[in-house]
């Protein structure tokens, strides 16, 4: 039994490891402009090796380089982003139904965001906005929470409260804008990685680099925080502390993805979970295989955004259509997984 | 290592404990008891520094456990909660890995020696085959010897124990206090637990602590302190002792 639970263990992290390279190379492919897979294999063995490949550079080197690649590493980065801060506050919280909705992280990134664009004609940068007012949102929660916090139903219940209070913030931004500005924040909300350039991704992509990197290192930790505060602190773990940690870094990750993306729905909550039913709940698996598999949903998911139509569906509408009827699933069988 | 209390206050709302002054000696196995609200549980979880005292401290062989980094005290007083308070189905042995965290870097994971003390752990309370097995399909009997290996994972010197017995059959209630007592006769911890059942802790118990109304009523070795009129102003109620071949009973 023990044996058989191994070997699925080890597939599903060998699939982790090359899944989602495999799907970047596919992704490659996808796209408005018809480019022959073999032409697609080439300009990137030419980009690799200069002079190995096709004499001179590619004509389609450009298309790929400058249009597809930053988009598909986004939608890696930010995939990976939303599950690991989802599971890494499914544990802190030990509560599986946390993920940066219920704090409010989404809505007030998303708010900050559309600030910045909107009225600041981004001379703060977007992800500098929706960093700062996840932060707020995560403490307004925190401190309307108080003390109960580690009573979820008021951590859940602030998260509620907060996420609202955002959106209607985001509603106000939007009644003030103008015809254009407007056109271009609803489109953003819905989810979309098309915006994605270079120099966005240069501030995006580091930041989500080491916050889920330092999530994947505490990846242990969380299962100690998943005690619950009484029992951690005996256990000898500054709780407070390492709480913070946590908090900023899933608020930090998320924020940036958001920021760039726009609001993507339950990826924070599906990932960790499918994850936990295929491995088990220990964190030490389930923090970087979310990352894998996060990373891996979210460029699929965009894949069908772009390919599956003549228009490109918002990738954030794509995941709450797909998420919800999971989640009612995942609720229906909830006795069963976790309690 | 000798644990004593000086002083000790906490307050939560209307209720205040007070405990002046109480030692607990190594390998010895002291019980707490009293009646509902008494406070026994909250004595037990200021001891482990769950709750912070209000005033007063807690020394262990002449230490301020309040000096100590959070990590260097839970090399010393490890607590074992009554019930775990559960969300994840976690395998037993990862559960009693926990137990380690004062030992391992923040950002690091279990090493093998890790590993090894945790089955150690676990070998002790006699579970050494249910490493693999999911927490949630163990019995409460079980689950209480999990939380027991988990902090002897930590390998404390002083071991608090809030009420290991309750809700266990007669069977499952013997077999946590012989473990109780073996803690204290062979691993020469300081063990102090909370307990109901009177008569596991005349059993089991060295010394004990009579409670009520957040006040330490009477404490020494149960053939010393026990009697029936301590026992009618403890608990309100008649609660006879007969002695039988040498042996107390506690007769209801």
């Amino acid at each position: 039994m023990s044996g058989r639970r191994d070997k699925k263990t080890a597939a599903v992290f060998v699939l982790a490891a090359v899944l989602p390279i495999i799907l970047l190379l596919l992704s490659l492919n996808i796209g408005a402009y018809r480019i022959p897979p073999k032409a697609v294999l080439s300009t990137i063995v030419g980009a690799i090796f200069p002079g190995g490949g096709e004499a001179g550079p590619s004509p389609y080197a450009d298309i790929l380089f400058r249009i597809r690649l930053p988009r598909l590493l986004l939608a890696l980065f930010a995939g990976a982003a939303l599950a690991v801060s989802g599971a890494s506050l499914q544990a802190l919280f030990k509560n599986p139904l946390v993920f940066e909705f219920s704090l409010g992280i989404s809505y007030g990134a998303a708010f900050g965001a559309a600030l910045s664009v909107v009225f600041l004609g981004r001379k703060v940068p977007p992800q500098a906005a929706a960093f700062v007012f996840a932060i707020v949102a995560v403490l307004a929660v925190l401190l309307i929470a108080g003390k109960s916090v580690s009573q979820i139903v008021s951590v859940l219940l602030s998260g509620v409260i907060v996420s609202a209070f955002f959106q209607a913030l985001l509603s106000l931004v939007e009644f003030f804008a103008n015809p254009y500005a407007l056109q271009s924040l609803i489109f953003w909300l819905m989810g979309s990685l098309g915006q994605a350039t270079w120099s966005d991704l240069a501030v995006t992509l580091p930041i989500i680099g080491v916050g889920v990197t330092v999530l994947i290192l505490l990846r242990w930790r969380l299962n100690v925080l998943s005690l619950g505060d009484d029992e951690a602190r005996a256990l000898g773990v500054d709780v407070r502390r390492e709480k913070v940690v946590v908090i900023v870094l899933a608020a930090l990750t998320t924020a940036a993805a958001t920021a760039v993306t726009g609001v993507i729905s339950w990826v924070g909550l599906i990932v960790p979970h499918l994850v936990r039913m295929a491995v088990g709940a220990d964190n030490r698996k389930v923090i970087p295989l979310s990352a894998a598999y996060g990373a891996s949903l979210l460029l699929v998911a965009d894949d069908i955004a772009r390919g599956a139509a003549s228009f490109e569906i918002p990738i954030g509408i794509l995941t709450s259509v797909v998420g919800i009827p999971f989640f009612i699933v995942l609720l229906k069988k909830s006795g069963k997984i976790w309690l | 290592m000798k644990v004593r209390v000086a002083n000790l206050t906490f307050s939560y709302g209307e209720f205040t404990l007070r405990v002046a002054g109480l030692t607990f000696a190594e390998a010895r196995v002291t019980a707490i008891v009293g009646p509902n609200g008494a406070g026994k549980s909250t004595f037990l979880k200021c001891l482990a520094s769950v709750l912070p005292l209000s005033r007063g401290a807690v020394f262990v062989d002449g230490q301020d456990l309040a000096g100590l980094s959070g990590k260097n005290r839970a090399r010393l007083v490890g607590y074992v909660p009554q019930e775990p308070a559960f969300t994840f189905n976690y395998s037993v042995l990862d559960f009693v890995l926990t137990g380690r965290a004062a030992s391992i870097p923040v950002f690091s994971s279990p090493a093998r020696h890790d590993i090894e003390a945790a089955r150690e752990a676990l070998r002790f309370v006699g579970l050494a085959d249910f490493e693999g097995r999911p927490f949630f399909e163990l019995s409460s009997g079980e689950r209480r010897l999990v939380l027991v290996a988990r902090t002897l994972a930590q390998q404390p010197e002083i071991l608090l124990l809030d009420e290991p017995t309750t809700f266990l059959d007669p069977r499952h209630e013997m077999e946590i206090m012989e473990l109780v007592r073996r803690l204290a006769v062979e691993m020469k911890k300081t063990v102090v637990v909370t307990l109901h059942a009177l008569d596991m802790a005349v059993k089991y118990a060295n010394e004990m602590v009579f409670m009520k109304g957040g006040n330490v009523v009477a404490s020494g070795p149960p053939g010393d302190v026990l009697s029936e009129r301590l026992l009618k102003s403890v608990y309100d109620i008649d609660i006879g002792i007969l002695t039988v071949a040498g042996r107390r009973l506690i007769v209801r």
